[in-house]
């Protein structure tokens, strides 16, 4: 293993020499009118429209690369090139933080996320998280529960509501909640624990899992770039916060926080 | 409308990381063929590991070595003023590792199986030994070292683990067709996920049957 590791380092170094010729063109995303904004798998229909309407109104570009938030935070900490980083809790922002990295005063939980019960098409959706237990629901998705928050949530509120044990042997991980989603969509899960936002972009039938019954899914977002890419980040994040971001995280079924948190 | 950008820097990388493992892969290849040194096997296990690694482990272990708070790392930033992992370099580099183990593994087998009784005749006409190389070994073993390169170009095209661990998935940026068909899979966008397929598909199948074309020709 030591011998591999090695060995990488040395092709790496040669590589890297040579590939830096032929692929280094760079131009996209070097300007500073265009921002790479980090963000969680749930976030994908909402932020996609902010993306236009910013665009739009701000004469800057944002590009979004959509991930687990455990993921993507361990992409910011090493160094990858986001302008902003978008979790769907607060404790993976807490970890960039941590890690030295970014700007710690543009910390904003800025939405409140919920869980959804979620088929696709017309079938019956169960009616409460208990119900899960029916054997018609033989296979049940969700997000991985070890770095995807929705998957954290989802654990927790199969456990609140007593089936954890019952239904633990018929659960199937997607790699964050989008994944999820698409387990149930290409028919390999009978019903999935998916986030709000992508149950109400998908469509059909849905029941929203009460918020006793799991811990809130605190949207946190932070900026990471300085100088004038941190400003336009600075500006998409006002934008987010502001009358037209909250109408459509509304509308994607994120609700509003519980205070708004200033420093 | 299709995005055809992963496309063409999937295109981008795959080139420059085929024509860089060529380059060091043929040398290496000609080396391990022909060489009489100790540490040979270990040489050619530690090239083809990438081959029998899994992407994730062998990205790891780029990520811990090229990583932004590495000494190779740091020194790459200051030299070019940017990091290295998650950007395209970092992808090419994922593409040169994986091509290379199949270009040294083919051209090496290639010039072992080249008759030393022609190189043989170039020495003594006078020839230098790399002269014979150039001449006479690496023309005769063309078809074996095509082949290596042909299937080192698709697997440095196709490549997806190393590349989403050590370039992650940035549109316009590090998002090649292998990611990009992930990312449109993840997205519920069916439309681009067919059609990045098909065309990868497209690819590796002409890629095979070149290859098969250079082998029957070999065995006439």
């Amino acid at each position: 293993m030591k011998i591999a590791g090695r060995c990488s380092s040395v092709l790496a170094v040669l590589a890297v020499f040579a590939a830096s010729c032929g692929v280094a063109g760079q131009r996209d995303a070097s300007d500073a009118q265009t921002i790479v904004v980090a963000a969680a798998a749930d976030l994908r229909p909402a932020f996609e429209e902010i993306g236009r309407q910013f665009e739009s109104e701000w004469n800057s570009e944002v590009t979004f690369s959509f991930g687990s938030s455990g993921l993507l935070a361990q992409q910011v900490i090493r160094g990858a090139p986001f302008d902003v980083f978008v979790a769907a809790n607060e404790q993976y922002v807490d970890d960039v933080i941590a890690a030295g990295v970014g700007d710690s005063d543009s910390k904003e939980r800025y939405a409140i996320g919920r869980l959804a019960l979620w088929r696709g098409g017309d079938d019956d959706v169960p009616a409460s998280v208990a119900d899960l237990v029916m054997s018609r629901f033989a296979r049940i998705a969700m997000a991985n529960p070890t770095h995807a928050p929705y998957g954290m949530a989802a654990r927790q509120a199969l456990e609140a509501a007593g089936v954890y044990e019952a239904v633990k042997s018929r659960l199937v991980y997607g790699e964050n909640v989008s994944d999820a989603q698409r387990i149930v969509q290409t028919g390999n899960a009978d019903v999935g624990i998916i986030a709000l936002s992508l149950a109400l972009a998908a469509g059909g039938n849905f029941v929203v899992v009460p918020t006793a019954l799991h811990e809130p899914l605190v949207q946190t977002l932070m900026v990471i770039a300085t100088g004038a890419k941190g400003r336009v980040a600075r500006d998409f994040v006002d934008f987010v916060k502001g009358p037209r971001g909250r109408e459509i995280l509304a509308r994607n079924g994120f609700e509003s926080p519980p205070q708004t948190v200033t420093q | 409308m299709v995005d055809w950008s992963p496309l063409w820097l999937s295109l981008r990388v795959a080139v420059s990381a085929t024509i860089l493992a060529t380059v060091f892969g043929v040398g290496l290849a000609y080396v391990l063929a022909k060489g009489h040194f100790r540490g040979r096997g270990v040489i050619e296990a530690i090239v083809t590991v990438p081959i029998v690694l899994p992407p994730t482990v062998l990205g790891y272990y780029l990520l811990v070595t090229i990583g932004a708070n590495t000494p190779l790392g740091r020194a790459w930033e200051s030299m070019t003023g940017t990091p290295l992992v998650f950007t395209p370099v970092a992808a090419g580099v994922a593409a040169t590792i994986s091509a290379l183990p199949f270009i040294v593994r083919s051209s090496r087998a290639a010039i072992e199986g080249v008759n030393a009784r022609f190189e043989e005749a170039l020495r003594v006409a006078g020839h230098p030994e790399w002269r014979v190389a150039l001449v006479g070994t690496l023309p005769l073993a063309r078809r074996g070292v095509l082949a290596g390169i042909a299937l080192g170009f698709a697997r440095a095209l196709g490549d997806f683990g190393v590349t989403v661990m050590i370039a992650g998935n940035i549109p316009g940026r590090t998002q090649t067709l292998p990611v990009a068909v992930y990312d449109a899979v993840q997205a519920g966008d069916t439309a681009s996920a067919r059609t990045g397929s098909l065309i990868l598909a497209g690819i590796a199948f002409t890629v095979l049957l070149v290859i098969t074309a250079l082998s029957s020709q070999g065995s006439r």
